[in-house]
């Protein structure tokens, strides 16, 4: 069964991932853009179960660090987007105001999208990585949100039926 | 069985967050395994990139342009039926030339200052989700490209040569909040640092607090020992606003790039400086005010029938 998710999910991540890096990199979109490899990653944590949400984090995040756009110290990411997708699984697991709604769903990937972005800022202060004056970072987290609102809506019927396919195989059997 | 459960669900978030905090050291010590894991990464990634800019250039374009025009206000509704339909069929055109002009300059400036440069496309305009400021160009360590090399836009100054691939590099612009590079001023020769500030404004600090500055001044690199990571002479900017105040150790200004990082699309790596100091050659000329000429119209009376 393991296997087999892992089988499954394991080329789904590295689609996205080539998505971001070949597709949606190649915009320099006002306000920072946004990252669909972090929408869809927290998207399938708020899904999942703490530990499963935990290795989609951990497996996002080491995507995340690979990106030549990432500037901070390998590893970074890939601490942030674990503890992220344990810490919202863990809050909105077993709550149906959350999975039966697809507008909480939303609202939790934006707020997610949001700290997880703080955390890197935070963590990035403590590693020594140079993050730019106030004013930008404010545009930039902002923007971010923004475009995370807008994005999320779109790509969650995909994204929600994907994660059933490999999670949920009695039900779409 | 369900505090086995707990328990084993605890133990695998240890392990992954122990792991990741493992690599953090490992990168933070500098083991090379990781980074020939990012490079064979960014060598799997570089033919897609190619591809996807290949692809999504002329939508760019179209998404750049179509900016503009919300900005221009009332022309808008005068021109829009007319532009939409001619965009669409120039937009393969226009990124061509757009590209072709771009490298126009660039080899102008190049050859003005006798820099060797490489040319390449940017391939990706990174993200910023680690508030950085990157582009990929589709050239790399095969084209002679190293690290810590300068490199150039149509304007001035793009950047500085981050990481090499074989087919790719990494770029770190000079908007970028880390970028650092030691600065001129055309003319007085005050010498003074420039930071970047993650938009095309930087900011620069005289080193020395009994000179000045002003607005409209124009900023040149210094140069680095054998000309890496940056060559001398090339154009940084103008200064934009300056900060007068009390206090102030050393005197600070705000400078606007020439170069503007949203529209790159070719660029130009120096491989080689030039054998002497360009000075102040590549300050860019002012722009010259054309005299519209005054066209006169003398009417003559026609003397009529009646007189």
């Amino acid at each position: 069964m393991l296997t087999r998710q892992i089988s499954v999910a394991t080329p789904i991540f590295l689609l996205i991932f080539l998505i971001q890096e070949a597709v949606v990199s190649q915009f320099r979109l006002p306000g920072g853009g946004f990252s669909i490899l972090m929408i869809f990653a927290l998207t399938w944590a708020v899904l999942s179960q703490p530990e499963v949400a935990a290795v989609i984090g951990f497996s996002s995040g080491i995507l995340m660090d690979l990106s030549q756009s990432a500037s901070g110290p390998f590893g970074q990411w890939t601490l942030i987007m674990l503890l992220a997708g344990y810490a919202i699984s863990y809050i909105g697991y077993g709550d149906d105001n959350i999975h039966a709604n697809a507008i909480g769903i939303v609202f939790f990937v934006v707020i997610a999208n949001f700290f997880v972005e703080i955390a890197y800022l935070l963590t990035g202060a403590l590693l020594g990585v140079s993050i730019g004056s106030l004013g930008q970072i404010v545009i930039t987290l902002f923007g971010m949100s923004i475009w995370a609102l807008l994005v999320s809506p779109i790509m969650l019927p995909v994204f929600t039926r994907l994660h059933a396919l490999i999670f949920d195989s009695r039900a779409s059997l | 069985m369900r505090k086995g459960g707990e328990g084993r669900a605890r133990l695998l978030l240890v392990i992954l967050i122990v792991t990741s905090l493992f690599l953090i050291t490992l990168d933070l010590r500098g083991v090379k395994v990781l980074e020939n894991f990012k490079q064979g990464t960014q060598t799997v990634l570089s033919p897609f990139q190619r591809a996807g800019a290949a692809v999504l250039n002329p939508v760019k374009n179209f998404l750049s342009d179509a900016t503009q025009l919300g900005r221009t206000g009332n022309q808008i509704e005068k021109l829009e039926a007319e532009n939409a339909e001619l965009k669409l069929q120039l937009l393969n055109r226009k990124n061509a030339d757009g590209q072709l002009a771009q490298l126009e300059n660039i080899l102008d400036l190049a050859g003005t200052a006798g820099y060797k440069i490489v040319n390449a496309k940017v391939i990706s305009q990174g993200s910023s989700q680690s508030f950085a400021q990157t582009i990929t160009i589709d050239s790399g360590s095969n084209a002679g490209i190293k690290k810590n090399m300068t490199v150039l836009s149509q304007f001035g100054l793009a950047g500085v040569v981050k990481d090499v691939y074989p087919n790719s590099a990494l770029i770190q612009l000079a908007s970028d909040s880390a970028f650092k590079v030691g600065a001129r001023i055309a003319g007085t020769q005050q010498i003074g640092i420039l930071s970047g500030q993650g938009n095309r404004s930087a900011s620069l600090q005289l080193l020395d607090n009994s000179t000045t500055v002003k607005v409209g001044d124009v900023l040149l690199a210094r140069g680095s020992i054998a000309n890496r990571p940056f060559v001398p002479g090339v154009p940084l900017g103008y200064v934009s606003q300056v900060d007068n105040s009390a206090g102030a150790i050393a005197q600070t200004a705000t400078i606007r790039y020439y170069t503007n990082f949203s529209t790159l699309g070719v660029v130009a790596v120096v491989v080689s400086g030039p054998t002497s100091d360009p000075g102040d050659s590549l300050v860019p000329k002012k722009p010259q005010v054309t005299p519209i000429p005054t066209v006169t119209v003398t009417v003559t009376p026609t003397p009529t029938a009646n007189n």
